[in-house]
């Protein structure tokens, strides 16, 4: 875009011209070109300065001579910089108040303005600087004589006041929204909007001229016609009128288009060099308008449509380049403007105009895209001028005539500058003198160059839009153009790139050829590894499928990408290896060989692309070995050389390098090679090492370690010749992938390995295992824990064929049901949420006492423990304990292990380690219930339990005054007998709010509790205060496990059982019946039911007795009585039992009426056994 | 006349590239057929942008180079066909059709049993087969 002028590039802005008092220029200049839209200003300081407007031709010889062209090249900057629209007069108020001698002069000054802008349209404007002071000196007369003499209107005469305060002040008060350079004013205003003003009359008038000239077709030729049109645009442009600058510059385009077959004004190269300069200067323009007003889909049309009506004029062969220089610029220019405007406007407009059939694709909005079409075209442009250059020997400077050529008067006009006499004569050439011109003037431009510019600004803009594929063909371009200028590292870098795309993405032709370049500039760069890896490379590539034939040529130099090709390309790779071939390219660079001096190391890593050329596959046949032992190993290679390889000597390292042997050529005597092999060292022999394309070379050899740990093979290394080292890192067969080059051909699927298995899963790696242990490591398990004693678990460490050194002894807890272990990790020592806990290690070291508290390494945690033990000679043994707590019922994992070093010497090394772990589950021990019961034959009537029979969580109510059991069963939970030792309930409240007896009790003798059984014992409670909470306290267990299994420590145990609160109230009746235990047949007996009245009203009782078939009964059948306050009535019946056994009593059922409360005995309490005659042993009566 | 074929896998690898040009410029259209993905993989990513059917296999025209125009297809397994002829006037239901009929033909090639899915395809029934379908094609689009 540069190279067009700047006229030609801005939009164009009003010319004005100021003329006279220089001093007030300054001001008014900057003020105008601030404004939106601007306007410039000549300053021309004084009157005699007029003549730099050039003055109108005489419109005379237009219409007989014939048209010399169809642009004049320098109207629109006569147009922008010379001509102004409005030509302003400046005077001082003296110059008006002066003598008349001044004022004639002001006179004569003004008619040459006149005269000078006479023909042209151009708007005058009189500016009068006055003083504030003298403000009103000036003559009112003077003024309008100045404004009769200079024709203009009362309107553009302005007074012009440049430093008045108040003035100024007014202008503020006004809000007029101007703010310039310290001088803000509204006479400022007044001007630009004057100048404005007239200047827009002046461009519409000038372009009405000449659009009239159109609308009555008074043009001669299709060149008038395209000129009329530009000068229309142009002036529209002026006006700011795009619009109809878009529909001229339209206009004119088409009308060129029109001229492209007809014209025959001048001779056929130069004709056509014309056209398309004019054409390019039209669609500019055009495409200019387009962008910055935001329609960029129509710009590419346009452009599109540009493209496509120019392309097939290429014109003559011999200067054809310039027709691709032409349309080269076209897409560079494109580009630029696309790139420019795309950051202001929306890229994707919806635009209202017709949107053609075919939209463009996307790239077509990406300046990248045009730069790379720009660069096509400029490398063809180079490509013809070399062949039009190579054609033409006599093009050069032998021929002068070529300098004295220079642009004509027209766009896109070339002539001979002739010198005549002291003037200069302008001479148009012919054809073959334009072509020489062209020639001469394209030879002193290097296009490389620029080529590369447009395609490095293609690359970047496409990587920077993610479109790697495309930035990797301009890479490729652009490194083809710096391999052609010998810039071979740049070349490199690029050529690197972009092979490195083709490679992941299996790209074979695309690949082939740039392995061909970069091939080429490690040559030329005499880098004899480069070029040995990339023709390496090259030769194990895949065959390209297809018509191969047809690659025959355009694959650069690498030639086509046949079989014999890549044989030939391994054959060098191997001759230069050998030092056989020197590698020079040019005389320059210094030559370079291998030899001795210079040997040649490859290194193959999982991800070079040589992984084809030599792949190594390492598989133990097994994934574990016993140290010592030895273990099978299999090393394969492939190649995919076109050509057998042999490969003289194998070199297999290991991290343990103890483990490093030389495989060596059989068929080859090993002269050179004997260096490598350090002494010690195993060397083994294979019958032969060749490697055959695509079949894999397999070796098995014996391996054995001594070190435990991990045997990792690394590098196997091969060499070929006495200075060619090819290092590779060992892959295993299991987690082998072939590159993208080979994944996807059909190739015959070989195994590296025989085993299949092996194939599949083999590893380059084996754990050698740690020697057997020889020390027992015993957990004495006793069955399960129970809550709250101290577990204690001995372990016991037992020496048989090792000694142990350094031992240490880890202990973990760890539950196992996963998840949580023994507490929050939070809060790992308080003890409150621990469930399990390791307490103590107590060890008894029997031998050393004195070595103990030293080296007694000791670390408890809850979960974790660890314990040194102390070094044991072979059959010694050595124990210790365990305590562990419970405090919840949970199941856990103990884990131990040993770790231990057999020799003492070198403790570091080689531990050996046991593991041993042991499940044990927690239980509880006793479940301890209790419940209350009433005396026999008694109830009291307990309002709370009237109220709720609904609410189960009640307390359960006692009896004030009243004797309660309650019974205290403890039951064993756990699998082993209990011995129960003590029972005791520890009241919380003071004594006299309840006696409960007994308080304590030692059995005399322990009570063994076998597993599921119940053992209960039975209390008395008396509550005495009556309290709806009576905490009544703790029932106290003391326990130990019946058979001990370490008698030696005490190891009872406490389990408390809370017993819940109760409520106590005072009974309002209390129902005892009585009646004797047995009774004998046929003999009376009483049964009474007695109602005791506590409180103190007048109870009202009913109650009924039904009959029974066992009984014959007298009393009451069914009363109501009233019983006094705080007194007692007794029902009594007499019965006399007609059966035999255990009789059930007639049911009595009382009820009291106050409180609608019945008592219905139970069944149990109402029994009676009835013998068929009075036994012979004396019976004591009562008993019950 | 169609000058390129490809079918492009879904590592961007070429299974099947073949060129119906006499001259020496295979490895251009290599190239063009390589750019091409880039268009593809845009147009599949901002599908918006593109053609308002997303189901549609046909991707249409990719982008036109001064001598060839490119046109795209999107298998439902993520397989790319691509296009170049030499036809600029070009009707897209023409190609569509044509795609039609090499997706028949991809689809009965990748089905053979001794095709491993995903190696190239370098069956020779496959070749005839296309070019079969390649030759009437120019044909058509002229008449």
């Amino acid at each position: 875009m540069e190279e067009y002028p700047e006229e030609l590039r801005t939009p164009p802005v009003a010319l004005t011209c100021l003329v006279g008092c220089p001093e007030v220029h300054p001001l008014i200049t900057a003020y105008l070109h601030s404004q939106q839209p601007p306007i410039n200003a000549i300053a021309l300081p004084d009157f005699s300065n007029i003549p730099v407007i050039p003055p109108k031709k005489s419109p005379t010889d237009t219409p007989s001579a014939p048209l010399a062209g169809i642009i004049k090249r320098d109207w629109l900057s006569k147009h922008r910089t010379r001509i102004p629209a409005v030509l302003a007069a400046i005077f001082t108020s003296c110059d008006l108040s002066a003598d008349p001698a001044h004022w004639l002069q002001l006179c004569s000054h003004l008619d040459n303005l006149k005269a000078s802008i006479r023909g042209r349209n151009i708007k005058l404007v009189l500016l009068l600087v006055t003083n504030w002071d003298n403000k009103d000196d000036t003559s009112e007369e003077r003024i309008l004589a100045l404004r009769k003499r200079a024709e203009v209107d009362l309107k553009n005469l302005i007074i012009f006041v440049p430093d008045h305060e108040e003035e100024l002040q007014k202008s503020l008060n006004r809000q007029v929204p101007i703010e310039v350079f310290g001088l803000t004013s509204i006479i400022f205003l007044k001007v630009w909007t004057v100048f404005g003003e007239l200047a827009a009359t002046y461009y519409r008038d000038e372009g009405r001229r000449v659009r009239s000239r159109l609308e009555k077709k008074n043009y001669t030729s299709i060149e008038l016609y395209i000129r009329y049109c530009f000068k229309v645009a142009i002036y529209a442009e002026f006006r700011r009128d795009w619009l109809e600058a878009l529909k001229f510059y339209e206009d004119a385009y088409h009308g060129l288009r029109e001229m492209v077959g007809t014209s025959t004004r001048m001779p056929p190269i130069q004709r056509l060099v014309e056209i398309k300069a004019v054409a390019e200067q039209l669609h500019f323009k055009m495409s200019t308008l387009l962008l910055h007003g935001g329609k960029v889909l129509e710009a590419i049309m346009w452009f599109r449509q540009h493209t496509a009506n120019y392309r097939k004029l290429v014109g003559s062969p011999e200067v054809i380049f310039l027709h691709w220089e032409w349309l080269s610029r076209q897409y560079m220019v494109f580009a630029q403007l696309l790139e420019t405007s795309s950051p202001n406007d929306a890229l994707y407009v919806p635009s209202t105009a017709s949107v053609p059939e075919e939209k463009p694709t996307e790239w077509e909005f990406y300046p990248a895209y045009y730069y790379q079409l720009a660069a096509t075209y400029m490398k063809e442009k180079n490509t013809c001028l070399e062949f039009a250059l190579s054609m033409s020997v006599d093009v050069g400077p032998i021929d002068g005539s070529a300098e004295s050529v220079v642009a004509s008067a027209y766009l896109g006009q070339y002539s001979r500058l002739l010198e005549h006499e002291d003037t200069f004569i302008m001479q148009p050439l012919t054809d073959e003198e334009y072509a020489h011109y062209a020639l001469a003037e394209g030879k002193r431009f290097q296009d490389s160059f620029e080529i590369i510019a447009l395609l490095k600004k293609s690359f970047e803009a496409y990587s920077s839009s993610k479109a790697e594929r495309a930035a990797a063909y301009c890479g490729l371009q652009m490194a083809r153009e710096y391999f052609c200028l010998n810039d071979f590292s740049n070349a490199k870098q690029m050529f690197d790139s972009v092979a490195n795309l083709y490679r992941r993405e299996g790209w074979l032709l695309s690949l082939w050829e740039v392995l061909g370049y970069l091939r080429e500039c490690s040559k030329g760069m005499s880098s004899a590894k480069d070029f040995i890896e990339y023709s390496l490379e090259m030769a194990s590539l895949p065959e390209a499928t297809g018509s191969v034939e047809s690659f025959a040529n355009g694959c650069g130099p690498a030639g086509p990408a046949t079989h014999s090709e890549r044989e030939k390309i391994h054959k060098e790779a191997f001759e230069v290896s050998r030092g056989e071939l020197t590698l020079n390219s040019d005389e320059q660079n210094s030559a370079f060989k291998v030899n001795t001096d210079n040997p040649l190391y490859l290194e193959i890593d999982l991800i070079s692309p040589l992984r084809a050329t030599l792949i190594p596959l390492v598989a133990f046949h097994h994934p574990t070995v016993k140290p010592g032992a030895p273990s099978l190993i299999t090393i394969s290679l492939r190649s995919q050389l076109p050509i057998n390889v042999e490969i003289d000597q194998l070199e297999v390292q290991f991290n343990q390098s103890e483990c490093n042997f030389i495989i060596s050529n059989g068929q080859k005597p090993q002269t050179g090679l004997n260096s490598n092999i350090q002494p010690g060292h195993r060397v083994e022999t294979a019958p032969d090492l060749v490697l055959a394309t695509n079949k894999w070379l397999r070796l098995t050899y014996e391996i054995k370690s001594d070190l435990s740990g991990k045997l990792e093979c690394i590098y196997v290394i091969a060499r070929i010749g006495p200075n060619f080292t090819i290092c590779c890192r060992a892959e295993s067969p299991a987690s082998m992938n072939d590159s993208p080059l080979w994944k996807f051909e059909n190739l015959l699927e070989t195994i590296p390995i025989k085993d299949p298995g092996l194939a599949l899963s083999g590893q380059k790696a084996i754990q050698v295992e740690e020697p057997d242990p020889q020390v027992d490591l015993i957990l004495g398990s006793s069955g399960p824990a129970l809550v709250g004693e101290s577990f204690i678990l001995p372990v016991t460490v037992s020496s048989k064929g090792h000694a142990v050194h350094s031992g240490e002894l880890k202990i973990n807890l760890v539950d196992t049901r996963g998840g949580g272990l023994l507490s929050p990790r939070e809060e790992p020592f308080s003890s409150d949420n621990l469930h399990v806990e390791l307490v103590d290690m107590s060890c008894d070291t029997p031998g050393d006492q004195s070595e103990a508290p030293s080296d007694n390494i000791q670390k408890i945690q809850p979960s974790f423990g660890l314990i040194s033990v102390p070094s044991l000679g072979v059959g010694e043994s050595w124990s210790c304990k365990l305590k562990i707590k419970w405090n919840r019922p949970k199941p856990i994992m103990l884990y131990v292990s040993l770790g231990y070093s057999p020799q003492s010497d070198e403790p570091s090394l080689q531990k050996v380690h046991v593991h041993k772990s042991l499940q044990i589950e927690g239980k509880t021990a006793v479940a301890i219930n209790h419940w209350y019961m009433l005396p026999f034959r008694q109830d009291p009537l307990l309002l709370s339990k009237l109220k709720s029979v609904s609410e189960t969580d009640q307390a359960p109510s006692l009896a004030l005054n009243e004797k309660t059991m309650f019974i205290i069963s403890v039951k064993n939970c756990s699998e082993v007998p209990l011995k129960l030792l003590s029972m005791s309930i520890e009241t919380e409240e003071k004594s006299s709010a309840c006696t409960i007896q007994p308080q304590q009790e030692e059995f005399r003798e322990a009570v063994v509790n076998m597993p599921g059984e119940e053992f209960k014992k039975v209390f008395t409670i008396f509550p005495k205060v009556n309290s709806s909470k009576l905490k009544i306290g703790t029932v106290s267990l003391r326990w130990e496990r019946g058979e001990q299994p370490h008698s030696n420590t005490n190891a009872s145990q406490v389990t408390k059982h809370r017993l819940p609160d109760v409520s106590v109230e005072l009974p309002l009746l209390v129902v005892s019946s009585e009646c004797p235990p047995h009774a004998f047949l046929g003999s009376p007996f009483l049964y009474s039911v007695k109602i005791l009245n506590q409180t103190e009203m007048l109870q009202e009782i009913k109650c009924s007795i039904s009959d029974s078939q066992s009984f014959v009964l007298s009393g009451p059948h069914s009363d109501t009585m009233l019983v006094l306050p705080r007194s007692a009535q007794v029902l009594a019946y007499m019965l006399v039992p007609l059966g035999l056994g255990s009789l059930q009593l007639p049911r009595v059922s009382v009820t009291s009426v106050r409180y609608s409360a019945g008592l219905q005995p139970s069944t149990g309490s109402s029994l009676v056994f009835v013998y068929p005659a009075k036994p012979h042993i004396d019976l004591k009566p009562g008993d019950a | 006349m169609i000058v390129c074929l490809a079918v492009v896998g879904h590592e961007n690898n070429p299974l099947y590239i073949q060129s119906f040009t006499e001259s020496d410029d295979a490895l251009k259209l290599h190239h063009i057929v390589h750019c091409s993905l880039d268009v593809i993989d845009e147009r599949v990513n901002n599908p918006k942008k593109s053609s308002p059917a997303i189901n549609e296999a046909f991707l249409g025209l990719l982008y036109p180079t001064e001598n060839y125009k490119v046109y795209g297809y999107l298998t439902n397994t993520k397989v790319k066909f691509i296009l170049v002829t030499t036809d600029l006037d070009i009707r897209d239901a023409d190609v569509r059709n044509f795609f039609r009929k090499f997706h028949a033909a991809y689809v009965d090639a990748v089905s053979n049993p001794f095709h491993i899915p995903g190696k190239k395809i370098t069956s020779r029934t496959f070749g005839e087969r296309v070019s079969s379908i390649v030759k009437p094609f120019g044909l058509n689009s002229a008449s």
